[in-house]
């Protein structure tokens, strides 16, 4: 039997989902109907036992020109902070189809996908899709296709998710066109761990896809990169029931379920072999996960600490704990701020990865945060020579101990429609943008490709390109270096006292701008005090701009409820509700959004 | 305890509240007409413009629910039953709207008539009460005023909001500034002596100098005004006001200019010899009154009080707004009205259904009981806040021993004269002769204070720190 590992990559919305959904559907045609109605019945019992049906790769058989093939379809993570989880899965993979929305074209995650895959040595099938819609315009996408990813545009097949058409021709392609897997180069076993997941009732289930060797139940593994051995207990694949079997040979895909705790004592990326007979080199091209963005989260009742750890310290100190089992790729450590008490440093992928993190604390772990605002890591090189790594503004060391600061650099690749280059252009300036090619599309498109400091794109980069293109406009970005540049540091006093959580870095030249910028913002969050309260930027103890923010001169609605008592009443108790989420620096109370005020980029 | 049904259809209706448990008979009534001629843009009562004449079928219905709260006001058992057979008393009767003055005088003259069936008005009629209608300056005619008078209505009440063209076009209110004094006249001519003005303050694009000169000109309007009610523009969620405010079309008034107004306001009135009796309402000293006989007791009162009741009480003051203010009793009639009764261990508070035809319909399907929404059961702690943030902001305050006896069962009497202290260490509060009053400087502060003792009776609280302090240090 035939082996075929493929993924399905898309910008988000092209019909990735809709598309795997459908190619699943087509293969099943083949086992008759009541065997489907049996699994579908299987799928409801295990959902109540509540087993995870979404599975990270899906084993199914196909029949093509009378020969039988096992295809492997490995679902890949939709988003950006996650490509490193993308090309994990891409490794698992000898081929990858491509999905582009006929009504839309290539964007941005299209091409970034695409590069990813072409890294991989994957073998690529555009399917340009949605051609059911109206608006569809294959021929002008198929030759975008070309144009900017170099696959001839005879070769795209025309697909519709929603109707079905096309289908049977991708199912065609899969089986022709991709390579089997490889045989085994050596003869000891070793698997890569593409994805994780945990379930409560069967623990951590791990993704693997076996390239040399084989694996059995009852085999003790060994995790090459943790170091820790397991013994197996299950292996199976997803049928998309989960169907167990004996052995993983060379080339195929499937999960496998050992005593493993704790999503953290797994890594994806890492290499399983064989504790009696272990490879000497792991598969190539393991990283730990890059965390890029950094936040402090406290919790956030205002009775923080009175010095020491609170209770309350002590819940978000379990509640982070738990969730790091079921989500390694965040990493944390314990902080103390003078001004907001005891918390912790936070390490993410992305932006979305720590909203998400943040979410998940305060549902599942009962806590409330004050989180600070996002930033990302810079390298310090020292006057000794040594290169410190700091993840927070605060903990740079005094001018006279460093040499330069390093910031992270990304490459970023734009699409934009023609009429808003301008503008785009304009905004990467703004943003220490530099240029570096630009790439011809279609008529009305066009890729812009610049490198820009990752501490100007975290936050607002990609709305303000999507409404300065009415939506249009998409972007793509990965790690390229660390880069110096004349960065400052500018601390922001309250009352004369310096609030660490509130400094920045930023360029020398926009110092003053954006000190200025972020005072006027904290004077908009900072509700009146009965005292004036004074508010300073200041480079290296010279102050660079100020503000004060007037003590309170009125809190009463000076208007007649009359009888409507217990609406009034509710304003009240929420004025006072209202005050939780914030931390007294001295005895100033500073609203959860003043730590983000130190975002605003002030243009 | 309860004996009637819920209803027929499900709803709740004001009936099914226990009214015979009410600690003493409720005395006091408020009407709520809905009907305006136009929608001011600041506006969040229930108000609305009938493109249908519905003024006779409303008031048909209205008569229906004045027969249903007699048969249950007079309290006792028989109360519940709808079986009680004196017509209870009234001291104190409130029209308010919407634009009651919008309904035709032969309506009017229904309306009043049946009131009078139905209720005994004879402290109001002898001058020991207050029935007041809320009044709009372009719909006072003198047929219309004489008609009330004969009605018994004592007081009105006139919406004149300001005097600067303007300003009314940014509230998006319609009537010509010259027609309030006239309306004045014309009540007082019908021989209604007691007469209050209305005005909002704080609107987007007023200068302190224009609004000293709206104050001027209410004054001006009548001699013998004898009341003022001054609010600060406030920006109700969803009024087309607060709407264009989030648009940008224009940006709310300072804070500080907004306390300038206020207390140039307190100012301006005391020279002119009105006291400020709640944050935002004003009565004339009855030795500035040039006929003054408005000597107004405390009698229908019925909040536990101790100790001296300050001077307000010989002030004009809304006798009728005062029972909101001291948490006292009143029922609701009309669309969207409110009403509360006091009980043991807190009170029932209930809102009519605000919808004209939904009031109409439930009312006439069950005989007057209207449909009630928000219905609050009695409740000791909630019942202690509502004392705390609505006698905050009368002058009278509140009683010291009063509060240290409703809070002790809540376990919360510590902390509530915790944070009393706590507010008077800021200056806002004074705890002189055992009563809990808002400083010169306090008044602004009002809510602030109010949150703040209201706090203290969270459970949980009794242990709380004083609100203010913080125990990070930066
Ligand atoms: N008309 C039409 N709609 C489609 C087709 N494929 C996907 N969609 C719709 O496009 C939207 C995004 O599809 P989805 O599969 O969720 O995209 P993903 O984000 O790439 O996984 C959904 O509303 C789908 O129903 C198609 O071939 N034709
Ligand atoms: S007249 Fe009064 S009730 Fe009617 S819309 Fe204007 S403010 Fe509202």
């Amino acid at each position: 039997m035939q082996i075929r590992n493929f993924s399905i990559i898309a910008h988000i919305d092209h019909g990735k989902s809709t598309l795997a959904d459908r190619l699943l559907q087509s293969t099943h045609a083949v086992t008759d109907r009541e065997a489907r109605e049996q699994l579908l019945d299987d799928m409801d019992l295990e959902r109540e036992r509540g087993i995870t049906i979404k599975a990270s790769a899906v084993t199914v058989r196909h029949v093509h020109n009378g020969e039988e093939f096992m295809l492997n379809f490995i679902d890949t993570p939709g988003h950006v902070d996650f490509s490193y989880e993308v090309s994990r899965a891409l490794t698992a993979c000898e081929g990858a189809v491509l999905v582009v929305d006929s009504t839309q074209g290539v964007e941005a995650q299209t091409v970034a996908n695409a590069y990813l895959a072409v890294e991989n040595n994957l073998e690529l099938i555009p399917v340009v899709n949605k051609i059911d819609l109206p608006a569809a315009n294959p021929d002008d996408v198929a030759m975008e296709i070309e144009q900017i990813l170099g696959l001839p545009a005879e070769d795209c097949i025309y697909a519709s998710a929603k109707t079905g058409q096309g289908i049977d021709k991708l199912l065609a392609a899969i089986c022709e066109k991709l390579p089997p897997p490889r045989d085994s180069i050596i003869s000891e076993t070793r698997a890569l761990v593409f994805d994780t997941e945990y379930n409560d009732y069967r623990g951590v289930v791990v993704y693997v896809r076996v390239f040399d060797g084989r694996l059995n139940i009852g085999d003790r593994i060994r995790m090459m990169g943790v170091g820790r051995t397991y013994v197996v207990t299950e292996l199976g694949k997803y049928t998309p029931k989960p169907t167990k079997v004996q052995t993983l040979g060379a080339g195929e895909t499937g999960y496998l379920i050992a005593a493993i705790k704790a999503l953290a004592d797994v890594r994806v990326g890492d290499t399983i072999t064989l504790d009696i007979e272990p490879a000497s080199e792991p598969l190539p091209g393991y990283e730990e996960p890059k965390q890029m963005v950094f936040c402090d989260f406290y919790p956030s009742s205002s009775a923080a600490g009175s010095g020491g750890k609170g209770a309350d310290f002590e819940q978000l100190r379990e509640a982070v704990e738990k969730l790091n089992l079921n989500d390694a790729s965040f990493t944390f450590q314990t902080v103390h701020s003078e001004a907001l008490g005891f918390g912790f440093r936070c390490g993410f992928l992305g932006l979305l990865h720590m909203d998400i993190v943040q979410e998940r604390l305060e549902r599942e772990g009962g806590v409330e945060i004050v989180q600070t605002a996002p930033t990302v890591n810079y390298q310090i090189l020292m006057t000794t020579g040594e290169i410190r790594e700091i993840t927070n503004p605060a903990d740079l060391p005094d001018p006279n101990y460093y040499e330069e600061i390093r910031e992270p650099i990304v490459k970023m690749e734009i699409i934009v429609p023609k009429e808003c280059i301008g503008d785009v252009m304009s905004l990467c300036g703004a943003r220490r943008g530099v240029y570096k090619s630009q790439q011809y599309i279609s008529e009305t498109r066009q890729m812009l490709i610049y490198e820009l400091p990752l501490a100007e794109i975290i936050y607002d980069f990609h709305d303000k390109l999507k409404s300065m293109t009415r939506g249009y406009g998409t972007m793509d970005y990965e790690l390229s270096g660390y880069h110096k540049d004349r960065l400052v540091k500018v601390d922001i006093l309250i009352n004369g006292a310096p609030v660490e959580a509130l400094s920045i870095i930023v360029h020398r030249d926009s110092a003053e701008q954006r000190g200025r910028a972020l005072l006027v913002r904290l004077r908009k969050e900072i509700d009146r005090h009965q005292f004036e309260i004074a508010l300073q930027a200041a480079i290296g103890g010279k102050v660079i701009a100020r503000e004060t923010i007037k003590s309170m001169r009125k809190n009463v609605t000076a208007k007649c409820y009359g009888g409507d008592v217990t609406r009034k009443r509710k304003l009240l108790e929420k004025q006072k509700e209202g005050k939780k989420r914030m931390k007294s620096v001295g005895n100033v109370e500073i609203p959860q959004e003043a730590f983000m005020a130190v975002l605003d980029q002030g243009d | 305890m309860q004996t009637t049904p819920i209803s027929v259809d499900g709803q709740q209706k004001w009936a099914s509240l226990p009214l015979s448990t009410a600690r003493t008979p409720v005395r006091s009534l408020y009407v709520h007409i809905p009907f305006c001629f136009h929608k001011c843009h600041y506006c969040d009562f229930y108000s609305f413009v009938d493109s249908r004449d519905r003024q006779g079928v409303f008031v048909d219905r209205l008569i229906e629910e004045f027969s249903a709260l007699a048969r249950h006001a007079g309290g006792g058992a028989a109360a519940d039953a709808g079986e009680a057979d004196a017509a209870p008393a009234l001291d104190t009767i409130f029209v308010g709207g919407g634009t009651p003055s919008l309904l035709r005088p032969d309506l009017w003259a229904r309306l009043l008539g049946a009131l009078r069936e139905r209720f005994d008005l004879s402290t109001i009629d002898a001058g020991r009460g207050e029935f007041t209608v809320e009044c709009n300056p372009e719909t006072v005619t003198a047929e219309l005023m004489a008609t009330l008078a004969a009605g018994g209505v004592d007081r009105v009440s006139v919406g004149a909001q300001s005097f600067d063209q303007r300003h009314l076009v940014t509230l998006e209110r319609h009537h010509d500034p010259e027609n309030v004094a006239r309306a004045l006249a014309l009540a007082n001519d019908a021989g209604i002596r007691r007469r209050s003005l209305d005005l909002i303050y704080a609107i987007p694009g007023q200068t302190l100098k224009e609004w000293a000169s709206d104050l001027d000109r209410a004054l001006e309007a009548d001699d013998g005004l004898e009341h003022m009610s001054c609010y600060a523009l406030t920006y109700e969620p969803n009024t087309p006001m607060t709407k264009r405010m989030r648009r940008g079309d224009f940006e709310p008034a300072d804070e500080g200019l907004e306390s300038d107004m206020y207390e140039h306001t307190v100012r301006r009135l005391r020279e002119a010899g009105f006291e400020r009796y709640e944050v935002s309402n004003f009565a004339k000293k009855r030795e500035a009154m040039g006929n003054g006989q408005w000597a107004m007791g405390g009698e229908s009162s019925d909040v536990t009080t101790h100790g001296p009741l300050p001077t307000a009480h010989r002030l004009p003051v809304s006798l009728h707004n005062l029972v909101y203010w001291r948490c006292g009793q009143w029922l609701a009639a009309g669309p969207s009205a409110s009403g509360h009764i006091v009980t043991e261990g807190g009170g029932h508070r209930w809102k009519n259904v605000p919808h004209l035809t939904e009031w109409m319909q439930g009312v006439a399907a069950s005989g007057g009981y209207s449909p009630i929404i928000d219905h609050e059961p009695p409740d000791a702690r909630r019942a202690l806040a509502e004392r705390l943030m609505m006698g905050v902001r009368i002058a009278e305050g509140l009683c010291e021993r009063e509060m240290q006896e409703r809070a002790e069962p809540l376990g919360a009497a510590e902390a509530l004269q915790r944070a009393a202290a706590g507010q008077a260490e800021l200056g806002r509060l004074s705890l002189a002769d055992a009563r809990w009053r808002l400083t010169d400087a306090g008044w602004l502060f009002a809510d602030g204070v109010a949150s703040e003792l209201m706090a203290a009776l969270a459970p949980g609280e009794s242990t709380g720190r004083v609100a203010g302090d913080s125990s990070v240090r930066g």
